[in-house]
């Protein structure tokens, strides 16, 4: 029995191996027509404040830097923030990227034996970087240096004064990679017509509505069930997605051939590869609008959310469904065309959970409730997703709530619906010790 | 034990095809060979519970134990411990109406699953025995929610520290919150500085300032570097409890090292140390703080000396001495930044005492500085009650705002975008 084992799994291993030879040919994407990074902004305004971004390609940054930033994993964000209001606001760094690069440490990556050119180098990077604070009646430009992301970006800009906050979020496509990312869309796309669209005022009939939805992501095809959708997430750019953002959620690449032949070899070296990409499930007759990612330590250590927008709002905010896991490993597989696949904790409430946890540190997260919807799937009948990793699950889905004005961890609601109040984790799915 | 190996693999070509499965075939083999795990004949908790530290918030109490190598194997069946994952055992006593919720985040924003732990337990071709560890693993972890009038204990996995272990623990009601910070020992390691650090708490109630103008010039007096030259910064007002919480919220680790001791305050070394690291720990930021002789309205001041080292993340290791960054106002800008999304921190202010230090010219390297700064010393108060960002104040003292807003108009005048 376990030779039969022994010998597929090489077979396996073949197989990939003759395809990433295969893959190695394969060349960089067409490079986006990149029109300069100060015309392509994105522009948002609130009362006084007029704020712009763009995000650098790699060779933008390496021409305003004159190092290969990209190469250190490093990407600038270029902003821009116009302030006709009376008091001065300050920039917060950690809200774009939480393991955002201060610009002394991103020129220390390019330090070299020379002490004349490395100060040369710091404060090259200084000059460059935005400096708060952005006085009344005054603009100031300039970069923050966070993690690269390829794609699509998601930019948060939290800028304060004295007991006031003003927030503004924005999705930049960064050049070079897929021209027609879809995420860039996710967001702002119209997928319904008003007459599709159903708005949601009274909670019961909500959550009745919540209820009925599928219980699982499928195939293309739609013939079988995957992972269990066990996320609602409520509110937009300007609620739910600064919640992300602020807690180190980034979008991930879609499955490409180039990213296939960096996630194996990612997976064989244990090396941490933050933008593994995560193969498309279906709901609606879609791939996810929206797949995010949050890295830990190593590309074994991450949890992965995607996101379909639904035809509901709930008090004119739109809803989100979404499927959530924690990867516990990477493993190879032939039941994903990508032959690679996140080894996901079969115990996704545990995902769930954390998700809902890190949220409450987010200051936009206002409301949690549970609803049925997912089916039960006991520890010892799991159900399997579809590249054949057994999950199990109490059958309920989060519904989290976000509202732009920040909250504070002590005033979170939870909503009476499932469970107790608070009571996120039901035991019917796990045994107690010495059972 | 991890039955796992990792090795670099460049698959181009066939040459590196035959690596590629030579590879695999003998990880097979090896974790063939690796079924080893057996559950523990006589696990409780008794022991744990034992030497458990306690405190209490309202009506409720919380429970705490570091498990060392020895508890872990009675435990788990094996040393955990040698991962680098960390088992806490806690338990929760809630006496309160709400149903409680503890938030793993807020511990370690990098904490692990049960399950996560148990996978390189696992071994090929044994899904039985694999079960079996995971359900043993899912049994002892930590399960929320804490009925009212309940009580509920488990294991916690999370990252070592050294020294001293500072457990934040924030229980979420119904708008509610219960936020705790115990000091926990470390079984095999010395737990000298924490219990210093109380010493020196308890002293510095013999000067309590109640005025704040008073206060702001008692802050302006104390030291304005550590003998090893290293300036001190940063004033944290606040409970030690509150002051923790906040740093562990955004990923703060209690850890010293040899360099760490080599700076010197009020004549002896920081009672604690906190360092923030990147991903793949890799060295960052550092905090070394002292406790102050003086109170203000009966709560502690901590004087902080923070910095981040040469090369920082990029550095290949941190393992030798330690080099200050020279630009000692950027780390301390950034921890504010960092602390405003903590809920912990209530009001900012700037006072003098640091002396301003020039930058040197890039092109005069020989006549060097240690560090550059603008003299001023960040204060920092800290509240218990998680506060939303919008919620935090600034104080006008030094008018630092003004003066930054003055330059930057300045440098806005002058400058052209991107340059």
């Amino acid at each position: 029995m376990e030779s039969r084992h022994a010998i597929s799994s090489v077979l396996v291993v073949t197989l990939i191996a003759l395809l990433l030879a295969a893959c190695v040919s394969t060349g960089p994407l067409p490079e986006d027509e990149a029109k300069d990074y100060k015309a392509r902004l994105t522009t948002r305004s609130d009362g006084g404040l007029t704020i712009a971004t763009s995000v650098l390609s790699d060779t933008e940054s390496e021409t305003v830097y004159g190092v290969p930033l990209a190469e250190k994993g490093i990407q600038p964000v270029w902003i821009v923030v116009e302030n006709h209001d009376d008091i001065a606001y300050w920039l917060l760094s950690p809200g774009l990227d939480p393991n955002f690069f201060p610009a002394s440490e991103a020129a220390d990556a390019f330090a070299g034996d020379s002490r004349k050119n490395n100060r040369k180098l710091t404060q090259r990077f200084e000059q460059l970087a935005f400096k708060n604070p952005v006085p009344p009646g005054g603009t100031v430009s300039g970069f923050v240096l966070t993690n690269h992301d390829e794609g699509v970006k998601m930019v948060q800009l939290d800028l304060i004064a004295s007991g006031q906050l003003k927030t503004f979020s924005t999705i930049n496509t960064v050049p070079g990679f897929h021209a027609d990312y879809h995420e860039r869309s996710a967001f702002t796309q119209v997928r319904y017509t008003d007459a599709q669209i159903v708005n949601y005022t009274e909670d019961e009939a909500f959550r009745a509505a919540l209820e009925a939805l599928p219980c699982c992501v499928t195939n293309k095809k739609g013939t079988r069930n995957g992972d269990p959708l066990n996320l609602i997430v409520i509110g937009g750019v300007d609620d739910a997605f600064p919640a992300l953002v602020r807690r180190g959620w980034h979008p991930t690449e879609a499955t490409t051939a180039g990213s296939i032949k960096k996630m194996i070899n990612s997976v064989l070296s244990g090396e941490r590869y933050r933008y593994s990409p995560v193969s498309p499930l279906y709901l609606y007759g879609r791939p996810q609008e929206l797949a995010l990612q949050k890295a830990r330590d190593s590309i074994h250590q991450r949890n992965h959310l995607r996101l379909w927008m639904s035809p509901m709002q709930y008090h004119g905010k739109p809803v989100w469904v979404g499927q959530i896991s924690r990867d516990i490993g990477t493993r190879l597989t032939i039941h994903s065309p990508y032959l690679t696949t996140h080894k996901i904790d079969p115990d996704v409430d545990a995902a769930l959970v954390a998700l809902i946890e890190d949220m409450a540190y987010s200051q936009n997260l206002t409301k949690i409730g549970l609803v049925k919807g997912v089916g039960a799937a006991s520890i010892d009948e799991p159900r399997e997703n579809l590249t054949t990793d057994p999950y199990y699950t109490n059958g309920q889905r989060g519904v989290l709530i976000f509202d732009a004005t920040p909250t504070a961890m002590v005033d979170i609601e939870f909503l009476h619906w499932e469970g107790d109040e608070g009571g996120m984790v039901k035991e019917s799915a796990r045994r107690k010790i010495n059972q | 034990m991890r039955c796992a190996a990792a090795g670099y693999v460049y698959p181009n070509g066939l040459r590196q095809t035959v690596a590629v499965m030579t590879l695999v075939v003998a990880l097979l083999l090896l974790t063939g060979g690796c079924v080893s795990w057996q559950a523990p004949a006589a696990a409780n908790d008794s022991a744990l519970r034992a030497r458990a530290v306690s405190d209490t918030v309202r009506d409720v109490t919380l429970s705490a134990t570091v498990l060392g190598a020895a508890d872990s194997e009675q435990l788990f069946g094996t040393n955990i411990n040698g991962t680098g994952v960390q088992p806490i055992w806690i338990e929760v006593r809630n006496n309160s109406t709400h149903t409680l919720w503890l938030l793993r985040s807020g511990t370690d924003p990098s904490y692990y699953s049960p399950l996560e732990v148990a996978w390189p337990l696992h071994s090929k071709f044994a899904k039985k025995s694999n079960a079996r560890i995971d359900a043993y693993y899912n049994a002892l972890d930590f399960k929320s929610p804490v009925p009212p009038g309940g009580a509920r204990s488990g294991i916690l996995f999370v990252n070592p520290y050294k020294g001293t272990y500072v457990l934040n623990v924030d229980l979420l009601g119904q708008q509610s919150s219960y936020p705790f910070t115990l000091f926990l020992p470390i079984p095999g390691e010395h737990n000298v500085l924490a219990r210093e650090t109380f010493v020196r708490l308890a002293d510095s109630a013999q000067n309590n300032v109640q005025n704040l103008e008073l206060f702001r010039a008692a802050l302006e007096q104390l030291p304005c570097c550590a003998s090893g030259g290293d300036p001190a910064n940063i004033v944290f007002v606040g409970d030690i409890n509150d002051i923790a919480a906040a740093l562990i919220r955004r990923g703060y680790r209690v850890e010293a090292n040899e360099s760490d001791t080599r700076q010197r305050i009020f004549e002896r070394p920081p009672e604690l140390v906190l360092r923030k690291r990147g991903q793949g720990g890799v060295p960052a930021n550092w905090l070394r703080m002292w406790v102050a002789p003086l109170r203000y309205q009966d709560k502690p001041v901590i004087l902080v000396q923070s910095g981040r080292p040469l090369g920082g993340r990029f550095a290949v290791s941190d393992s030798g001495e330690l080099q200050l960054h020279p630009n000692v106002d950027e780390s301390r800008n950034l921890l504010i930044q960092d602390l405003m999304y903590s809920g912990g921190l209530a009001q900012l202010g700037f006072v003098g005492g640091v002396g301003a230090v020039p930058g040197t010219p890039a092109d005069n390297p020989d006549n060097d500085t240690r560090y550059h700064t603008d003299g001023l010393r960040a204060v920092l108060f800290f509240v218990t009650r998680p506060l939303a960002i919008s919620d935090i104040e600034t104080l006008d003292w030094v008018p630092f705002l003004q003066q930054r807003e003055a330059e930057a108009a300045v440098k806005n005048a002058n400058k052209q975008p991107g340059e």
